[in-house]
């Protein structure tokens, strides 16, 4: 399913214009600092504003077309605002019910019961929305838009308003919930956070304009992606966390890759890690006795330089993956680190992105 | 700041009279405040101007307003040293209500008259009234304007009261009656002749009522019980009765009393 | 009853009528208004606030005055209902229903335009992308977070309405059971020096009003409107 949206707004200073066809499977991430129009392009696409000319299709249906313009109620979409947007004359459950009864019968794929136990929400039924914290504000939100059953989810900076730990507390049914929902996700952010956690593709915008649409692994090949802020360039490894063996290790793994991962208590399946590009070393051969254990076969398919006489290796992984190294211009002269280079990547730390 | 160390209170005193109480002594000019009934104006400023004339050392100032609220103020304060009113009602009131307040006299007579924007009334009489063209009459309300209690006085010695009194519309008093006829909402209104011969209402023509149809229209005056000392005010209730006065009320549209008649209520 | 004359109740009646009119009308017609004057920013819309607010400065038998003239036969609205085969305006309960709907507007349409924007945008989008349509959005959410701007603009109306004297005087003619209400027979009373039935009537207008408003008052700090 594709969105294509088409539209010119100026505004006083403000000239949004974009023309694209985004690929609606996964999270799309609009990503951009903050005034660059990624909030404005979603209220457009929502319906929240009418823009005169635009236009908005999503798969077959149009959304806005010439003097055509579906309102909002019609579209079928799920939103989550960034400051909380519960009704407050209105409790937990009758929040989460407000769409879902307006919803036809026919339209509802998602039901009370296995949103309110996949979100965890049972405790929370039937509370005041003011007994409530910014985090479970937001679970309530999203569980409410997803009893909608929508055919596309809009998430408008829905971490931004909240603390680092409501952050921690919610990231984890934002991950599953977008992960293995069949609802495309359209996500705002300005964290490049967020977007290496949850984003499949990210559209980049910049004062009003799309700059650039990359699928995430591509997006993070980018030594100058604006997505390393100041670790510098990373890669995200798509795979499966394993449940803990009788050692107490988990794994996670690929059909080729396997790599050991300290994953606590996390939720064990689909699962995303992320590698800095500072913490892979190279060994052109297989180095037996070393401290460090997760070594993976590689081979080099690009050689940038970086600013301060540092090298970016891009290499594909067996399972076709790509990992970012980070060598000194000084170490890949003298090991020859070219491409077509086959090397051993010492993987020094891998962060599971829960 | 020794220049403006504060006089003494004895001091003070003198200085307080002669910057307050002593010019008007040495040029033995007088200033009166007369109120008057609003449908005076602009009359009543006429007149003055002729007394001013007259007397170029004293002044008049008129000030406007509905008969009974006028009452009202004077019997509670007001810095009036004359009234002249609509009816002959509120100053006997004040007359007996007031002590020092002096007889009331009659200077002038109203008249009532048809008119109407929408239609053609000249030589239209009272009895015409309940023809089907006229759907809205106003008057003045007659329980509480002198102007509204004779209209209805008239209409009823003429027997038609009881027929139109369900198209009868009430105005507050008699320059309301006159707009809400003006603006054609009331097909017709019966209005005060001094009224319709204004700029405004004067393009029309008007049909006058006869007189013996009801009590007359009284306007008497008084000087108050403030002013009973005020030379101004006293001269100028004179100068009500006088020719110069008198020709300026007929011209408008009064009549003047028969001498003798009685201002009592 | 209390006292009062058979004419005193007519009065009352008619009153009660009038505001209870008034105030209906105007809740449907300030609603939509406050809700557009609340949506946005332009020129049109300060337009459209400064002429609801004139009501404010006229003095009222200006605007009954110029009321009868456009609600009377020859003015435009009168001419074009004459032209109907109905009756022009000025003079009827319908005339002077319509002068309190103008008169009380600024006080129904601004307490809701407060209220709407404080409100803001916000609920109403969140009910829209949950499937809620415009009337649905209104009686489901906007109406309930917004219970005390209402409150507050029927009361106002209301208590008005009751006041409301100098442009009935103009328009209304005064006539028994029609467009005679309970300010403008006060104002007779007094006038033709009743005192007594004056202060009768007075002392219940001003005992009911100020009932009414402190019960609206009371009752209303519990339900002010949510802020977002």
């Amino acid at each position: 399913m594709q969105l294509s949206i088409k539209v010119e707004w100026r505004r006083e200073q403000f000239l949004l214009k974009v023309a694209e066809q985004f690929e609606m499977t996964g999270v799309t991430a609009l990503f951009g600092r903050s005034g660059c129009g990624k909030t404005s392009l979603l209220r457009v696409i929502a319906g929240l504003d009418r823009v005169r000319g635009a236009e908005v299709v999503l798969g077959e249906s149009v959304w806005q077309q010439g003097s055509a313009f579906k309102p909002t109620e019609q579209r079928r979409l799920g939103l989550v605002f960034q400051e909380h947007s519960l009704l407050p004359h209105l409790d937990v459950t009758e929040n989460l019910l407000y769409g879902y009864k307006r919803t036809r019968p026919e339209h509802r794929r998602q039901h009370p019961e296995q949103v309110f136990s996949r979100l965890e929400l049972e405790p929370l039924l039937g509370r005041r929305i003011d007994q409530l914290s910014g985090g479970q504000r937001q679970r309530v939100s999203l569980g409410r838009a997803l009893l909608t059953s929508p055919d596309l989810l809009l998430l408008d900076e829905p971490l931004a308003a909240l603390d680092t730990q409501s952050k921690r507390d919610i990231l984890p049914f934002l991950l599953d919930v977008t992960r293995d929902s069949e609802v495309p996700v359209i996500l705002v952010t300005h964290s490049p956070d967020e977007v290496q956690r949850l984003a499949d593709r990210v559209v980049f915008m910049d004062q009003g304009r799309v700059i650039r649409t990359l699928a995430i692994e591509q997006a993070m090949a980018d030594p100058a992606s604006p997505l390393f802020a100041d670790e510098g360039p990373a890669s995200i490894l798509r795979g499966t966390l394993n449940e803990a063996d009788a050692s107490g290790l988990r794994t996670f793994t690929t059909d080729k890759i396997s790599l050991l991962v300290r994953a606590g208590s996390a939720r064990s399946g689909e699962a995303r890690v992320r590698v800095l590009a500072r913490d892979v070393s190279v060994a052109l051969d297989d180095p037996g006795r070393i401290s460090i254990r997760n070594q993976l076969r590689a081979t080099i398919v690009a050689s940038t330089p970086i600013a301060d006489q540092q090298q970016l290796l891009t290499a594909q992984l067996a399972d076709g993956q790509a990992l970012q190294i980070e060598v000194t211009a000084w170490s890949a002269e003298r090991l020859g680190l070219n491409v077509g280079t086959e090397i051993w990547a010492l993987v020094k730390s891998v962060a599971l992105m829960e | 700041m020794m220049f403006f160390k504060l006089p003494t209170v004895r001091l003070r005193l003198i200085l307080l009279l002669v910057l307050t109480g002593l010019p008007s002594a040495w040029s033995w000019a007088e200033s009166a405040t007369v109120a008057a009934a609003s449908s005076l104006r602009p009359t009543l400023d006429r007149i003055a101007e002729a007394y001013m004339e007259a007397n170029p050392e004293d002044s008049i100032t008129i000030i406007y307003g509905a008969s009974g609220r006028l009452t009202a103020q004077i019997l509670n304060g007001a810095p009036f040293d004359a009234f002249l009113s609509a009816d002959t009602a509120y100053p006997a009131a004040l007359f007996e209500q007031a002590p020092g307040t002096s007889e009331p006299v009659i200077y002038a007579l109203g008249r009532l008259v048809l008119w109407s924007a929408n239609h053609d009334v000249k030589g239209l009489a009272l009895s015409g009234l309940t023809q089907d063209r006229f759907r809205r009459i106003a008057i003045a309300q007659p329980a509480i304007a002198p102007y509204g209690q004779r209209a209805r006085e008239a209409l009823e010695a003429v027997g038609v009261w009881a027929q139109i009194e369900n198209r009868v519309v009430y105005g507050e008093n008699i320059s309301q009656v006159a707009q809400m006829s003006a603006s054609g909402a009331a097909d017709v209104a019966i209005t005060a002749l001094s009224l319709a011969l204004q700029d405004g209402l004067a393009e029309r023509p008007y049909a006058l009522i006869d007189d013996s149809l009801h009590e007359p229209l009284a306007q008497s005056m008084v000087v108050t019980a403030r002013g009973q000392h005020n030379n101004a005010a006293r001269n100028f209730i004179k100068f009500m009765r006088h020719t110069v006065a008198a020709d300026i009320l007929v011209r408008a549209g009064f009549q003047m009393p028969v001498s003798g008649m009685a201002a009592g209520s | 009853m209390l006292g009062l004359s058979p004419e005193d109740w007519q009065a009352i009646e008619l009153t009660l009528r009038l505001c209870l009119y008034t105030t209906l009308i105007l809740l449907l017609l300030a609603t939509p208004i406050a809700w557009w004057l609340a949506s946005g920013r332009s020129w049109l819309r300060t337009l459209v606030q400064s002429v609801v607010a004139l009501p404010l400065v006229l003095p009222p038998t200006v605007l009954g005055f110029y009321l009868l003239i456009v609600l009377g036969p020859l003015g435009p609205i009168g001419a074009t209902l004459e032209q109907m085969g109905l009756n022009h305006l000025a003079f009827s309960f319908e005339g002077i229903l319509l002068a309190s709907v103008i008169y009380s507007m600024p006080f129904a349409v601004q307490p809701l335009h407060e209220a709407f924007s404080t409100l803001g945008r916000r609920p109403s989008e969140v009910a829209s992308s949950l499937g809620a349509g415009p009337i649905d959005r209104f009686f489901s959410v906007i109406l309930p977070l917004t219970r005390g701007g209402f409150i507050v603009a029927a009361t106002l109306t209301f208590a008005h309405t009751i006041g409301e004297f100098g442009v009935i005087l103009m328009l209304g003619g005064s006539i028994p059971g029609e467009t005679r209400v309970l300010s403008v027979l006060i104002y007779d009373h007094a006038e033709s020096m009743n005192y007594a039935a004056a202060h009768r009537l007075s002392a219940m207008l001003l005992i009911f009003a100020f009932v009414v408003l402190f019960v609206v008052y009371a009752f209303n700090r519990r339900f002010r409107t949510v802020r977002f």
